[in-house]
């Protein structure tokens, strides 16, 4: 047998940088821990689909250089936080100073703080199924701090805008860590996109720690260039009658992944996940989602919907995990996909893994095309066959679009959306 | 719901029927295996050469191959070389040419296990083969089927008496080298079952084989064939069964079936093999390969199994659809209980025009079991118009079990549709006492409500056996009232 | 024939039933009226032997026998029948294999033969004309998509084929329109014999024109706080239960 192909060495080569030194040692152990990881192949289960367009190629070992700046046209209105191939920008950052409210860069934390980061970074997630997230805590050069003290609430969405900044290669490790205490409430929009066109990689890991009865709503928002490929993880854990709710919106790319993993591990604790993928020409995404029932009389509800043109591949993997105490679970899943090619791949995995009997757990999936008769009636109606398959396909996902909380990134969302199907049906 | 789990615990004391041990003279190899073994097992059964030849380039290539670890079962290493890969009924020369010849003690097992041998007792209008351990002992109403056009026969007798067919056929949907335990039997496979429909023909009666594995550290490896030709139409049902024994035995069987044009092959399975003690000790590996090739346009084939034995199951039957209309059906119910662990599921491959395909798969289980439904549906991009249904649902009786659901959907034509359904539930406390309420035990309460959420599968059984699968049930969930 | 003495019930640690006494004699017909959450169902699902209810204290004779030492099915058996208000579903367990493992289960219990195939489809085909149900609703699964005046004429269907000696009727009228509710009264009317009690549990009293009672009792926070005859479920209905000290919403259930 071949031996498989192993990450390169290059990419563990740890440059100088300023973080406090809890985190350095955290860093340095998981590099140690990588040398010599074998990279995923289409033998790896959870990367069956996906491991053909994965490249790490010695080029993307390099970190990217952060100017201490950012690119042109990031103007947003509201609380927000910048971040350029992985390090903060305080100057292109604007955000309140709330009581019971702490944002902070991990390189201001001092020792006892990040003393205390390190031991929870990583804990939220899997570190078999999100294997990729450790490169990023061996690597990550910043990081943002989010911390709620009990019942404060933030008035208004923070916007996170992380700008791999691809004019050289290499890649950004961004990193987010939001601490949520009992009853607080926080949301919280994360945005990825790229500026230049070398070939280069996003490699991004968020965590959410909720205590009793504290409220997060994530989105998040992928609209990374087309020679980026982007690698992001989010975790969520929560405790007793937390609420988790996520939507993530994400448009194709040369590779894309993200993998969601949510564990209910207190009494009452609930999530929503909602997902949109689009991909057209040969582009590529890939969603990991797993909710794990770890304590009982929990619920989880997970809508994703993908649409495929072209010659692209979209990708779901849904994981329900009910343990063995988790009686009274509620799980409820759906998936829906649109192949609006031939060309085009949907591939599509509802997983039920369920250890307690007394649960009502239930998944779905569809994979079909738009429906001629749909069609036919618009035409009818005088509307172009291109206009309405775009109609049509925009309907398939718009419930989800609308479920978005936050006005202005539903509409950029929209514009979006409208600028994909304007592309995929013109061509047609 | 504590009440309910006490009357469901209660109920799956019962003892495995068939656990009974035949004493018979045998002629049993030593355990091992290596290319004398293959040579010596080909020479008794006086294989011609091609035979020997395919055997032994399987068993190279099966040398290079792993085990799979994939499935969500768990279980010892086997050790290939303890196990004996041929055990026979003693005879004194040939096979036997009637049942006349046949030994009695054998004619007596078949009793007891509820398969008559003798023709004027049989089922009326099934065909019966009978597999003990490595060797087939008796087919039932060869003269009948034969006026009709049809061979029925062991595969061993093929082998000698239809070599063109199992040439071109053998290997040809399952190949030798398709995976680990495939690879085993294309080796060491001892006997089998063999149908050959002739054009245009209807099978006049239903055929069956009851296989059953007797002498201790044996494996069985049997291999069945089943080819309808263009128009012709075939039922075939086998059942199986095997001796208590605390050591684990394995059963590595391949099933290949071939449908031409506008044939139909419905193959049903009701599986019992010994499943361990209450404590997990003992009972059958079943790693089977099971696949059905749609060659044909308009041809189908359907699959219904109800499995409720083997103390692990690993088990896919499936279909290629090939030619254009041709349809795939899978109804399976799969029943665990105590320890046992089943991985099993099946694979719809949409490779031709208009191709569908449905898939039902009812998962209970019971005591500390663990059953996972594990299938895969495929369009290629010339599924256009393909469709497929799926439905698979898992019931949980007592808190100490598990059910997982893994279906892979691949599809790549947008004109070829599915739908997937799946849902995880428990007999509800509601229903218990409303049964309860109006006098029914709790025990035939618990077997009345699973056998109605197996009923949509039971309904494509043969008459005789659903009545069968249902009492199967019945026994199988003993003691898991509780 | 039932006698119920000073018992209570609780569930999940909350007590519903407070000291309950009530005598039943053969033939003769009782309602239970009384506000929601007073413990009407309660004392209906406790007598039947639901296993969420504890009972904590009391007792309750079937012809001087304990009932309470009786599993459900035993009950059930004994001749006890509980028309539930909300009748469970249990997909792909036809109708007709339902009722007919019931009635051979309390045939047998009595030491009589189980009737056959044949015979019981002929009875309960008979049987479901008398309930205004199609026979088709036979090889249904049992309540399955059923509407809810269906349910409910499937459980007087069941009571009529069980022939039990004490029927208990749980809120049978709810969700019945007016031809529906005579349909399942003449049911229950049918049902009335000098052998045979009849207790119904609701909590108006329009099910009680056409089912007339002998005895009418006002249960209010877990007690009986008051029994007449007929007239009293009329002087309920004019003038509600405040005038009786009770509340018209309670706290258990």
């Amino acid at each position: 047998m071949i031996a498989a192909p192993t990450l390169s060495s290059a990419f563990l080569d740890a440059p100088g940088q300023s973080l406090p030194s809890p985190l350095l040692k955290l860093r340095e152990q998981r590099g140690k821990a990588l040398v010599d990881m074998p990279l995923p192949t289409r033998k790896t289960e959870n990367w069956k689909y996906s491991s053909r367009y994965l490249k790490l190629d010695e080029a993307l070992a390099k970190t990217l250089p952060s100017a201490g700046k950012s690119g042109p046209g990031l103007a947003v209105a509201g609380y927000h936080v910048v971040f350029h191939n992985g390090v903060m920008v305080p100057e292109a950052s604007d955000y309140p100073d709330i009581a019971g409210i702490e944002i902070k860069r991990f390189v201001d934390l001092d020792d006892d703080e990040a003393r205390e980061l390190a031991e929870r970074l990583d804990n939220t997630l899997d570190s078999k199924a999100a294997q990729m997230a450790r490169l990023n805590t061996a690597r990550f050069e910043d990081g943002l701090l989010i911390r709620l003290q009990a019942d404060a609430v933030l008035d208004q969405p923070l916007y996170i805008i992380c700008e791999t900044d691809a004019s050289s290669a290499g890649t950004a490790y961004p990193r987010i860590y939001v601490d949520a205490g009992r009853h607080s409430q926080i949301t919280l929009v994360e945005e990825h996109i790229t500026s230049g066109s070398e070939p280069a990689m996003t490699n991004t890991v968020t965590e959410f720690a909720l205590s009793e009865g504290a409220h997060v709503t994530s989105v998040r928002l992928s609209l990374d260039g087309d020679t980026v490929q982007h690698i992001g993880a989010t975790g969520a854990r929560l405790h007793a009658n937390a609420r988790f709710e996520n939507h993530t919106v994400g448009f194709g790319g040369p590779l894309r992944r993200h993998d969601l993993q949510v564990r209910l591990e207190g009494p009452g604790a609930e999530c929503r996940l909602n997902g949109v993928v689009v991909t057209q020409g040969k582009q590529h995404y890939d969603n990991h989602t797993t909710i794990e029932h770890v304590a009982p009389h929990c619920n989880s509800e997970e809508t994703y919907r993908n649409i495929a043109a072209d010659e692209s591949h979209a990708i779901f993997n849904g994981r329900i995990h009910i343990h063995p105490d988790a009686q009274k679970s509620n799980a409820n899943m759906s998936n829906k996909n649109l192949l609006l090619s031939t060309g085009a791949e949907i591939d599509t995995k509802p997983e039920l893994e369920i250890y307690a009997d007394d649960v009502k757990c239930a998944h779905g999936a569809t994979v079909g095309q738009l429906n001629d008769e749909s069609i036919f009636y618009l035409v009818s109606r005088g509307i172009g066959r291109q206009e309405a398959r775009a109609l049509l396909s925009m309907a398939f996902i718009n419930e989800l679009v609308e479920q978005i909380p936050v006005d202005s990134v539903k509409d950029t969302v929209q514009a979006r959306l409208n600028r994909f199907f304007d592309q995929t049906f013109d061509e047609a | 719901m504590a009440n309910t789990d006490k009357q469901v615990n209660e109920l799956i004391k019962r003892e495995y029927e068939h656990g009974f041990v035949t004493e018979i003279e045998a002629d049993t190899f030593e355990p091992g295996l290596n290319e004398d073994v293959i040579r010596r097992l080909s020479a008794i059964k006086g294989e011609p050469e091609f035979m020997l030849e395919w055997r032994l380039k399987a068993y190279r290539r099966w040398l290079e191959m792993e085990e799979p670890e994939w499935a969500h079962v768990h279980y010892p290493k086997v050790d290939y070389q303890s196990i004996s890969y041929y055990s026979a009924p003693k005879r004194k020369e040939d096979m036997p040419q009637s049942l006349d010849e046949v030994d009695p003690e054998l004619l007596r097992t078949y009793e007891k296990l509820g398969i008559p041998l003798h023709e004027r007792a049989a089922l009326a209008g099934v065909a019966v083969d009978a597999v003990f351990d490595s060797v087939s002992v008796a087919t039932t109403f060869k003269e009948p089927l034969a006026k009709a056009g049809v061979i029925f026969c062991s595969i061993s007798e093929a082998v000698k008496e239809h070599p063109e067919l199992v040439k071109k056929y053998l290997g040809s949907v399952v190949p030798a080298g398709d995976n680990y335990f495939a690879g085993l039997n294309a080796a060491t496979f001892s006997d089998g079952t063999f149908v050959y429909v002739p054009k245009g023909v209807r099978c006049p009666m239903e055929l069956s084989t009851y296989f059953r594995i007797n002498a201790a550290n044996t494996g069985q490896f049997e291999r069945t064939l089943i080819i309808a030709e263009a128009g012709s139409y075939v039922s075939y049902l086998e059942g199986c069964t095997a001796p208590m024994r605390d050591e684990n035995q394995l059963h590595a069987a391949v099933v290949e079936l071939v449908a031409l044009d506008d044939a139909q092959i419905k193959y049903s399975t009701v599986q019992n093999w010994y499943p361990g003690d209450e404590n997990g000790k003992g009972g059958i590996y079943n790693f089977v390969t099971k696949r059905g090739a749609c060659i044909g346009k308009n041809s189908k084939i359907s699959w219904t199994q109800v499995e409720t034995g083997s103390a692990i199951t690993w088990k896919y039957p499936s279909c290629i659809l090939r030619g254009e209309n041709s349809v795939g059906e899978f109804y399976s119910v799969a029943l665990t209980n105590n320890y046992q662990q089943a991985d099993t599921g099946t694979k719809m491959i949409h490779l031709g025009k208009n191709t569908s395909s449905t898939i039902i798969s009812k998962g209970i289980s019971a005591g500390h079991s663990s059953n996972a439904y594990r299938g895969l549906v495929k369009f290629g991009p010339g599924a256009e118009g393909a469709r497929n249904f799926t439905q698979c649902d898992s019931l949980l009786i007592g808190d100490k079990s598990a059910a997982h659901t893994f279906p892979y959907i691949e599809s790549k034509n947008k004109g070829a549709m599915l739908e997937h359904e799946a849902t995880t539930s428990k007999v509800s406390d509601e229903q218990m006492f409303l049964c309860r309420q109006r006098g029914i035990d709790p025990e035939q309460a618990v077997s009345m409500i699973v056998n109605g959420f197996c009923k949509e599968v039971f309904k494509e059984l043969p008459m005789e056996f659903a009545v069968e699968a249902g009492k199967l049930l019945e026994v199988s969930l003993e003691g898991s009232v509780g | 024939m039932l006698s119920i003495k000073n018992l209570h019930a609780t569930v999940e640690g909350e007590e519903i039933l407070k000291g309950i006494n009530l005598e039943i004699k053969a033939g003769e017909v009782h309602a239970i009226m009384g506000p929601n959450g007073s413990g009407k169902s309660t004392l209906s699902q406790v007598l039947a032997g639901n296993e969420t209810f504890t009972v904590t204290e009391g007792e309750v004779l079937l012809d001087g026998e304990n009932l309470l030492d009786l599993a459900t099915e035993e009950r059930a058996r004994e001749g006890i029948f509980l028309a539930f208000q909300y009748p469970v579903e249990i997909p792909g367990v036809s109708n007709m294999q339902f009722l007919r493992t019931a009635v051979n289960a309390q045939r047998h219990h009595r030491g009589e033969p189980e009737m056959n195939a044949a015979e019981f489809m002929k009875l309960a085909r008979e049987t479901s004309k008398q309930v205004d149900l199609d026979p088709s609703f036979l090889k249904r699964g049992v309540n399955e998509g059923f509407s809810g005046g269906e349910k409910k004429r499937n459980e007087i269907l069941q009571a009529l084929l069980l022939q039990p000696r004490l029927a208990i009727l749980d809120e049978t009228d709810s969700g019945l329109d007016i031809d529906a509710l005579k349909v399942v009264a003449d049911g229950v009317n049918a049902l009335k014999s000098k052998d045979r009690a009849i207790l119904m549990v609701t909590h108006y009293q329009r099910l009680l024109n056409h089912i007339v009672p002998d005895f009418v009792h006002v249960l209010a926070g877990g007690q009986i706080v008051k029994s007449g005859g007929r007239e009293l479920a009329l002087e309920l209905e004019d003038r509600g239960y405040s005038w009786l000290g009770v509340n018209e919403e309670t706290t258990a259930s």
